[in-house]
C-alpha cells in the first residue's frame, strides 16, 4: 500500500531563525528518511517556490509582532491540517517578545519604529493567537522532542 | 526603441538568512534606484540589554540570530571581558577558536550547498537535483554533521550554546570523544575540495572596485588582531567605530554601514584578500590552486572563499584537538564592576563589533555593528552594476529583462551570504 507522502511547510515569524537552523541540523541524520514520507512544499531557506495552498503539516517558528505577522499566521493556520510550534517563542512569546516587559522609556525609545512598521501593541505567541496542534518547547527547541512529534505526524 | 523601462519588485528574497524585498527602477535604460528593504521585524536586543547583569547578556545576544549564534556569543563575551578586565585561560581561547571553526564549517556548508548550489544548476531547490547527481545532498548533511558535532563537544549545542560563557567555559570537552570529531571532520576534506572545484569552475563574475575590510589574525582563527583594508590601513579593534558612520535606508527596518565616507566589503572574499597567507598549511597545501584566485574582485569569489574557509576551519581544528589534553578549569571572574570595552571578531558573514557600557555589573549601553549592515549599501551598488550591465547591452522584450535581472540580481545578493535577522539590529543613536 503506497502511502501519500504529507505536504509540509515551514514558516518564520518574527525571531532569530535558530529553531530552523536547529531543524536543518536535525535534517543531518533525519533529513533521508524523512524525505520518504514527506514533501517539503514550503521552506524559502531551501526553496523559492511557493504556490502550495494546503498543507498537511505547518512547522512555524517565531512570534507574532506585526499586522502582517498576524495576517499570516492566519492564513498558514487556515491552510494547515497540524500546526507545529517550534521553539519557546512560539509557546511563550520568549525571548522575542521581549519588548513587552520594557520599562516607559525603553518603549518610549523604540516608539517611532513600532508605528513605523506596524507593530502591535503587544507581541504576541503563536499559540495565543491560532490554535497548535502540539509544540516543542526550548530555545532553540529540544532536538529528541522534535524528532518524536514530527514522526508522530508523519 | 527597446529601450529598458522596467519597476521589478521581489518579494522575500529566498535562499537567504532572513526576510529582505527588493525593488528596481528603471526608466529609459537607467537604474533610478535600487532599494533592498531589510524586512526582518526589530526584536530590539540593543535596547533589551540594558540594565541587565552583563555576565548574562552574550546568553541574551545569542538570540540575535540563530544562525550565527556562536559569533553573538563569542563577540559579545570578549567585549564583557574587555570591560571587566577578564583574562581568559589559554585553553579557553583553543576552545573558542574551536567554536568558531564548527560555526564556520556549519554555515558555510549551509549556504553553498543549500543557498547557493541551486543555482549553479539551475534548479529552485537542492532538494530537486537529479537523481544521478543526489549524492552532494548526502555530500551537505554529512559536512554539516561533522562541523555540528564539533559544536557539540565544545559548547553543548551548535545553536545558543549553553557552555560557552564570560570567563571560560562551565564544561570540559570530553577528551575520550576527541579522536571521533577528529576522524569525520578528516572524512570531509575531500569533500570540500569537491566543493571548491565546483565553485573555481563556476564563471560567473561581477567585479566592482570597492575596500575589503577584515579583522587579521595571526592564525586565521576568526579571533584576535587588528582590522586591516584593502587600503592599506592598519586599525585596532577599539577604534574600529570611529572610521565607520551609519546611513538610514528609507523603508527598511536595517541601517548601512560606510567606511570612511565609502562603501566596502566584509565577509570571506574580503578576509582572503587580506590574510590569506595566515591560513593552516595542510589547506594551503591541498588547495593551493584556489588559494591562487586570491585576492580577487569578483564577488562570486566569496562562494569559493567560503569553500576555502571550511577547509582551513577543518585543519586548524584537527591540530588544535588533537594536540593538547582538555583539563577542568575554574571560570575567570571579574576583576572589576563597571567600565567600557570592545569586542571584535569575524563572524561568518563579516567583522562584528560589540561595545558595552557596564555600571555596578548592568550594562548601561551597548553598540553593535553587524556584518550584514556592513555590506548593504556595497550591495546596493553591486545591484545597480549588474541592472546597468544587462540593460546596457542588451535589446530585449521587457519579459525577458525582467526574468534576467530578477535572476542575476538575486544570485550576486545570495553571494553575500546575507543575514537579515542580524541585519535589523542597530544602535538608536539618542541614548545618553
Ligand atoms: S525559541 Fe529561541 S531559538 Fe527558537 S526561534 Fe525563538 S529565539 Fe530562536
Amino acid at each position: 500500500m503506497s502511502e501519500k507522502k504529507k505536504k509540509v511547510g515551514v514558516f518564520t515569524f518574527t525571531c532569530d531563525e535558530g529553531c530552523s537552523i536547529y531543524m536543518i541540523e536535525i535534517f543531518n541524520k533525519k533529513l533521508i528518511e524523512w524525505l520518504e514520507k514527506m514533501d517539503l512544499e514550503y521552506f524559502l531557506s531551501m526553496k523559492d517556490r511557493r504556490d502550495a495552498t494546503e498543507f498537511d503539516i505547518a512547522i512555524v517558528e517565531g512570534a507574532i509582532t506585526t499586522e502582517r505577522d498576524l495576517h499570516e499566521i492566519k492564513k498558514v493556520r487556515e491552510m494547515s491540517k497540524i500546526l507545529i510550534g517550534m521553539g519557546n517563542c512560539t509557546i511563550t512569546g520568549m525571548p522575542t517578545c521581549q519588548r513587552n516587559n520594557f520599562t516607559p522609556e525603553q518603549t518610549e525609545a523604540i516608539k517611532d519604529d513600532l508605528e513605523k512598521f506596524d507593530f502591535l501593541e503587544k507581541c504576541l505567541p503563536v499559540k495565543e493567537v491560532v490554535h497548535m496542534d502540539d509544540e516543542v518547547p526550548g530555545c532553540p527547541m529540544d532536538e529528541k522532542k522534535f524528532i518524536e512529534v514530527l514522526e508522530k505526524y508523519l | 526603441m527597446h529601450t529598458c523601462d522596467l519597476d521589478i519588485s521581489i518579494n522575500r528574497l529566498s535562499k537567504i538568512e532572513g526576510h529582505a524585498d527588493l525593488d528596481i527602477k528603471i526608466k529609459n535604460g537607467k537604474v533610478e534606484h535600487v532599494e533592498l528593504h531589510v524586512m526582518e521585524n526589530q526584536r530590539f536586543y540593543t535596547q533589551a540589554v540594558k540594565g541587565k547583569p552583563a555576565l548574562a547578556v552574550p546568553q541574551i545576544v545569542s538570540r540575535i540570530c540563530g544562525t550565527c549564534s556562536v559569533a553573538h556569543l563569542t563577540g559579545c563575551i570578549e567585549a564583557v571581558e574587555k570591560t571587566l578586565d577578564i583574562t581568559p585561560s589559554e585553553q579557553t581561547m583553543v576552545m573558542r577558536k574551536l567554536m568558531m571553526h564548527s560555526l564556520m564549517i556549519r554555515d558555510h556548508a549551509l549556504h553553498l550547498y543549500f543557498f547557493v548550489a541551486p543555482d549553479l544548476f539551475g534548479i529552485d531547490s537542492i532538494l530537486d537535483i537529479d537523481e544521478d547527481k543526489k549524492e552532494i545532498i548526502h555530500q551537505a548533511l554529512h559536512v554539516k554533521e561533522a562541523g555540528n558535532n564539533l559544536s557539540n563537544l565544545i559548547g553543548g549545542r551548535s545553536v545558543h550554546a549553553m557552555f560557552e560563557q564570560v570567563g571560560g567555559f562551565t564544561r570540559v570537552i570530553d577528551n575520550a570523544k576527541i579522536p571521533e570529531v577528529v576522524e569525520e571532520l578528516k572524512s570531509i576534506r575531500p569533500l570540500i575540495v569537491d566543493l571548491a572545484e565546483l565553485f573555481y569552475n563556476c564563471d560567473w563574475e561581477m567585479k566592482r572596485k570597492t575596500r575589503f575590510v577584515a579583522l587579521k589574525t595571526e592564525d586565521f582563527s576568526y579571533l584576535e588582531g587588528y582590522i586591516a583594508t584593502s587600503e592599506g590601513e592598519k586599525i585596532e579593534e577599539k577604534d574600529y567605530w570611529n572610521h565607520l558612520h551609519s546611513v538610514v535606508l528609507p523603508y527598511s527596518q536595517a541601517k548601512g554601514f560606510e567606511f570612511e565616507g565609502e562603501e566596502y566589503m566584509v565577509g570571506s572574499l574580503s578576509r582572503l584578500n587580506l590574510n590569506k597567507e595566515a591560513m593552516h598549511e595542510n589547506t594551503k597545501k591541498d588547495m593551493k590552486k584556489y588559494l591562487d584566485v586570491f585576492p580577487s574582485e569578483n564577488i562570486y569569489h566569496n562562494n569559493l572563499a567560503q569553500a576555502v574557509e571550511i577547509m582551513h576551519s577543518i585543519d586548524h581544528s584537527i591540530e588544535l584537538l588533537e594536540n593538547r589534553e582538555f583539563v577542568k578549569e575554574e571560570i575567570v571572574k571579574p576583576t572589576k564592576m563597571s567600565g567600557e570595552g570592545v569586542g571584535v571578531i569575524e563572524a561568518p558573514r563579516g567583522t562584528l563589533y560589540y561595545y558595552l557600557g557596564v555600571e555596578d555589573g548592568k550594562v548601561k549601553y551597548a553598540n553593535l555593528v553587524i556584518p550584514t549592515a556592513q555590506n548593504l549599501i556595497n550591495m546596493r551598488e553591486d545591484v545597480r552594476k549588474v541592472v546597468t550591465d544587462i540593460c546596457g547591452d542588451n535589446v530585449a522584450p521587457t519579459k525577458e529583462w525582467e526574468a534576467k535581472i530578477k535572476l542575476e540580481v538575486e544570485k550576486m545578493i545570495r553571494a553575500y551570504d546575507p543575514c537579515m535577522s542580524c541585519a535589523s539590529h542597530f544602535l538608536k543613536i539618542n541614548w545618553k
